[in-house]
């Protein structure tokens, strides 16, 4: 069907003008008249009691405008549920983790406020501390929070029966445990956050965010002012990937700055506080036993999973699901039984991340790739023994529809030539398979839907009003492409106002692989209710009927006669003249089952589609260093529909990059609760000369019979199963499979020499029995 | 510290600015000529989005001082566009998908230029050579190469450059 105007096609993004041109404004760019300097002082210590906070001389510092302690807050806790308030914005009692909140100051300029840091005399009385999740469950020590017994923060638990049955019938099972540590977001903005309260006191703020409407909540309720009162404000933003998803406590103590001083006032983090006071991802302790029969197929897992989640909730519970979701949807099970122990520790705070959960993910492929070996067959063929179909429910009994996951596999091992290379490569050349599937959003109550409205401007151009934040992927333009196609008008007819709380309706924001699912959707079903309008106007006109007539070019033409036609801007004056609005509104509310809890009820229709992608890697390993060149990437998704492929690859190229490559060298070192490499210096992100020199782009499409246009997300399951083929890629060129993620140099040349050892010792023994 | 002042010529324009010795050419832009484009995203010379030109050559703003910028013409990403009218390698950008975030735009696109001004059509090869001193978090940078690469050499077999036409 190509029958469409834009969808579907190479569109460039509506926003990049203003990004080559450098005019664009993020956070930081934004210069206010009177604005003041924020800085925030935060914890040396990984754990201990607040004794004293002296403010006075920081207070009497000439230049200095404001300073604020948790004494100044209405001691309102943060927590995404209502059972994981154990946030304060401002620490009173205890800190934490290095790094935590415990004053705020204003000042004239950076200088001065820095100096007010450090004139802030805090006493501290150290607690002994815990940094691993296991120390921190058999803990004799002060918990970290009092009402969590051994430290345990969420524990989400899942059978489906019949396990031990299953394990019992199996032909073969195994057990092996894979570990992972923390990585890092690394936005390429680090944090920043503006805010200053208006002549009507209304709080005003811009920062980076998943979601405004998940900003202007916490805010509200923090200094216990109406919702309406909170203006989370539209700016752009320079990458979120799971870690803009939630309140910040610097956005609080920067609007509480702005109310004490009444004046604007800015804070921006510097690289090293983006990476320790934003989020990081978990690390992670996982261990898989999986039964199957004599052809590979899964009958009973057992999953037991510990997750570092560092020293507060944040979106816990959903992030001691999801990691086993996407495998739960990705491979059938016979049945299964999971525990996931989100644990606190005295470390920075842990969210969901682009890959998240890779010491589960690549545990699971790599697991199956053992099992396959086992069995003589191929990682392939163990795949697709065990891949989900459409039609299905997954073990926690949501309805799969659209799923062309086989034909992903398919296709990427064909243009990778999998079947010519695996087993046949030369020594220490590898390749390897993964493959994952992404959730598009979850129940989120209230704010699970998303609304959307349009109005015509007098001279045929739209406006175009929707929830839905783009934090670099291209939501923005995703928008505009399906207001332009529904109402048959160009890109630059439609002007957008997005993701502004003053203006524009509540939404799930855009951390859950939704936005264009329920968001795009809602302007979708907006702009068929105003074209609607239209043609009721301009078939009386024509004199026809409505629903012979279509929109197209910014004209209205009658389908079977598309000469008998008249200019949209004549319609909207026409409809104006005879008092008919021309504006409308629309929705869309995902149909999942709302009794779906994270840890009470883990069962139910858990969002309305899923995507599902295949990674292939191929990988030289210099078997001296223990370095990895990536030859060649395959990534194959179903995405329902590519609204557009451009904007599409792009997801699939940088997820090769922040999925796969990531594998390789990103991870977080730690002395005692601290990061030791917390800036781009010591951290290796990947550069462009690492990059494997040609990424294959495969789209696959399912066309979803609920999603706008068929589609339904773009570029995680590729994320997530890049991170799977790296490691299956490079077990495979050294012939040692691979259970520590990131898969660093010095984890390949241990792993090569103590094959070469058991190989030694092999041979010697049979030298003896010959 | 005692303030002293100085004319940077930014983007063939002259401004005299006061400036303190440890200033960095990136504070002065950002915050005292609203150049924002320039972007700080690590501060400490890695990430390559601060880059800006000094007669012609890739710097980085952050790790340059103020002063040592006197006298040299600095070209910044406000200065690469001719009026409204795009230069080829921002064109190229918009049309490849180049632009993700934008965060690291800017710096990409200073580094590039630069390239490009000794040789217009390099292999891709010499592109992520050119452009590893920037890092982008949002693209995987294979996008980025063929923006650069096609800039001034269209390819046949590219559907992005063939749009351009
Ligand atoms: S900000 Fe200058 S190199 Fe990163
Ligand atoms: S486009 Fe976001 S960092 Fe490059």
């Amino acid at each position: 069907m190509s029958d469409y105007n834009l969808i579907g096609k190479r569109m460039p993004r509506v926003d990049s003008r203003s990004k080559v041109t450098g005019k664009v404004r993020f956070t930081a760019d934004l210069n206010l008249p009177g604005m003041l300097v924020g800085k925030v002082k935060r914890s040396p210590y990984a754990h201990a009691r607040i004794v004293k906070i002296d403010t006075s001389k920081a207070k009497a510092l000439p230049g200095v405008k404001a300073v604020v302690t948790g004494e100044d807050t209405e001691g309102v806790k943060w927590g995404v549920f209502a059972y994981t308030r154990d946030q304060q914005f401002i620490q009173m009692e205890k800190v934490r983790y290095i790094g935590d909140e415990v004053a705020g100051v204003a000042a004239v300029d950076e200088e001065t406020a820095l100096k007010a840091l450090d004139l802030i005399e805090v006493e501290y009385e150290e607690l002994p501390a815990v940094f691993d999740p296991l120390e921190a469950m058999a803990s004799k020590g002060p918990l970290i929070h009092d009402d969590f017994p051994d430290n345990i923060n969420v524990h989400v638990n899942i059978d489906t029966g019949s396990v031990d049955e299953n394990f019992e019938k199996s032909h073969y099972i195994r057990e092996d445990t894979f570990v992972a540590a923390e990585e890092s977001y690394f936005q390429a903005e680090p944090y920043a956050v503006v805010a200053r309260f208006d002549e009507e006191d209304c709080l005003e703020v811009w920062m980076p965010n998943g979601g405004p409407h998940m900003k202007s909540k916490p805010l509200s309720n923090a200094f216990k002012i109406p919702l309406h009162k909170v203006k989370v404000k539209k700016i752009a933003i320079g990458g979120a990937f799971g870690g803009r998803s939630e309140i910040c406590p610097v956005d609080y103590i920067c609007a509480l700055l702005a109310k004490r001083t009444k004046a604007p006032v800015k804070i921006q983090f510097t690289r090293e506080e983006n990476t320790i006071a934003t989020r990081q991802g978990h690390s992670m302790i996982v261990t898989h036993k999986t039964g199957v029969d004599k052809e590979g197929q899964v009958l009973a897992r057992e999953t037991t999973c510990y997750m570092d989640g560092g020293a507060y909730s944040s979106t816990g519970p959903i992030a001691t699901s999801v990691p086993f979701l996407s495998m739960e949807q990705a491979y059938r099970m016979g049945s299964v039984r999971y525990n996931g122990y989100r644990i606190y520790t005295n470390k920075p705070i842990r969210g969901m991340i682009r890959v998240h959960g890779r010491a589960f993910a690549c545990g699971v492929d790599t697991q199956l790739d053992m099992i396959a070996d086992h069995l003589s067959i191929d990682p392939v063929e163990i795949r697709l023994k065990n891949s989900r179909q459409p039609g299905e429910y997954t073990s926690t009994k949501s309805q799969v529809s659209s799923c062309a996951m086989d034909e992903t596999i398919l296709k990427a091992v064909e243009k990778s030539k999998f079947k010519e290379k695996w087993g046949k490569l030369p020594a220490y050349h590898g390749i390897g398979i993964g493959t994952n599937s992404v959730q598009t959003g979850f129940p989120m109550g209230i704010r699970g839907g998303s609304q959307a409205f349009i109005k015509f401007n007098e001279d045929g151009e739209a406006t175009v009003m929707s929830g839905v934040v783009d934090n670099g992927q291209g939501n923005d333009n995703m928008l505009v492409q399906i207001a332009a196609e529904e109402l048959g008008l160009l890109p630059e007819d439609i002007h957008l106002v997005s993701a502004d709380t003053e203006t524009t309706s509540s939404d799930p924001g855009s951390y859950s692989q939704v936005s264009t699912f329920v968001g795009g959707q809602a302007v979708q079903v907006a702009a068929k209710n105003c074209k609607k309008r239209l043609f009721d106007v301009a078939a009386k006109i024509l004199k026809v009927e409505p629903d012979t007539l279509a929109a197209k070019n910014r004209m209205i033409y009658v389908k079977d006669d598309p000469e008998k036609s008249i200019p949209i801007k004549k319609v909207v004056r026409i409809a104006l003249l005879n008092f008919t609005s021309v504006n409308a509104q629309g929705g869309y509310w995902p149909k999942v089952d709302m009794k779906r809890e994270w840890v009470s009820n883990p069962f139910g229709q858990m969002c309305e589609a899923f995507s599902f992608g295949t990674t292939i890697i191929e990988v030289k390993v210099d078997p001296d260093t223990g370095q990895v060149e990536v030859l060649e990437a395959t990534a194959v998704q179903d995405v329902g529909k590519a609204l557009n492929p451009l904007v599409l690859e792009g997801q699939f190229e940088g997820s090769i990059a922040m999925g796969g490559q990531a594998n390789l060298t990103e991870y977080h070192d730690w002395k005692d609760g601290r990061v030791l490499n917390p800036t781009m210096l010591e951290y290796k992100l990947p550069l462009a000369c690492d990059m494997p020199p040609k990424i294959n782009n495969i789209i696959v499409e399912s066309v979803d019979p609920k999603g706008p246009y068929g589609a339904k997300e773009a570029g995680m399951s590729i994320a997530m199963s890049a991170a799977q083929a790296y490691a299956a890629a490079v077990s495979n060129a050294i012939g040692v499979y691979l259970d520590s993620y990131p898969l660093t140099p010095d984890k390949i040349l241990a792993a090569i020499k103590k094959k070469q050892e058991e190989e030694a010792k092999q041979g010697a023994k049979k030298a003896r029995v010959n | 510290m005692e303030k002293i002042t100085i004319t940077l010529n930014v983007n063939n324009e002259s401004h005299e600015v006061l400036v303190a010795p440890n200033d960095t050419l990136l504070e002065v832009l950002r915050d005292q000529l609203d150049f924002t484009g320039s972007k700080e995203s690590c501060g400490e010379g890695v990430c390559g989005s601060c880059t800006v030109h000094m007669d012609g050559k890739p710097v980085r703003a952050c790790l340059t001082l103020a002063l040592e910028a006197e006298n040299i013409e600095i070209k910044t990403v406000e200065g690469l566009a001719n009026g409204d009218e795009l230069s080829p390698l921002q064109q190229s950008f918009i049309d490849h998908g180049a632009v993700q975030c934008g965060f690291c735009t800017p710096g990409m696109l200073m580094s590039a230029d630069a390239l490009l001004n000794n040789n217009r059509q390099p292999d891709e090869a010499t592109v992520r050579k050119a452009i590893s001193g920037n890092i982008c978090r949002c693209t995987g940078y294979a996008k980025i190469v063929h923006a650069v690469a096609h800039a001034h050499n269209p390819h046949q077999g590219c559907c992005d450059c063939n749009h351009k036409e």
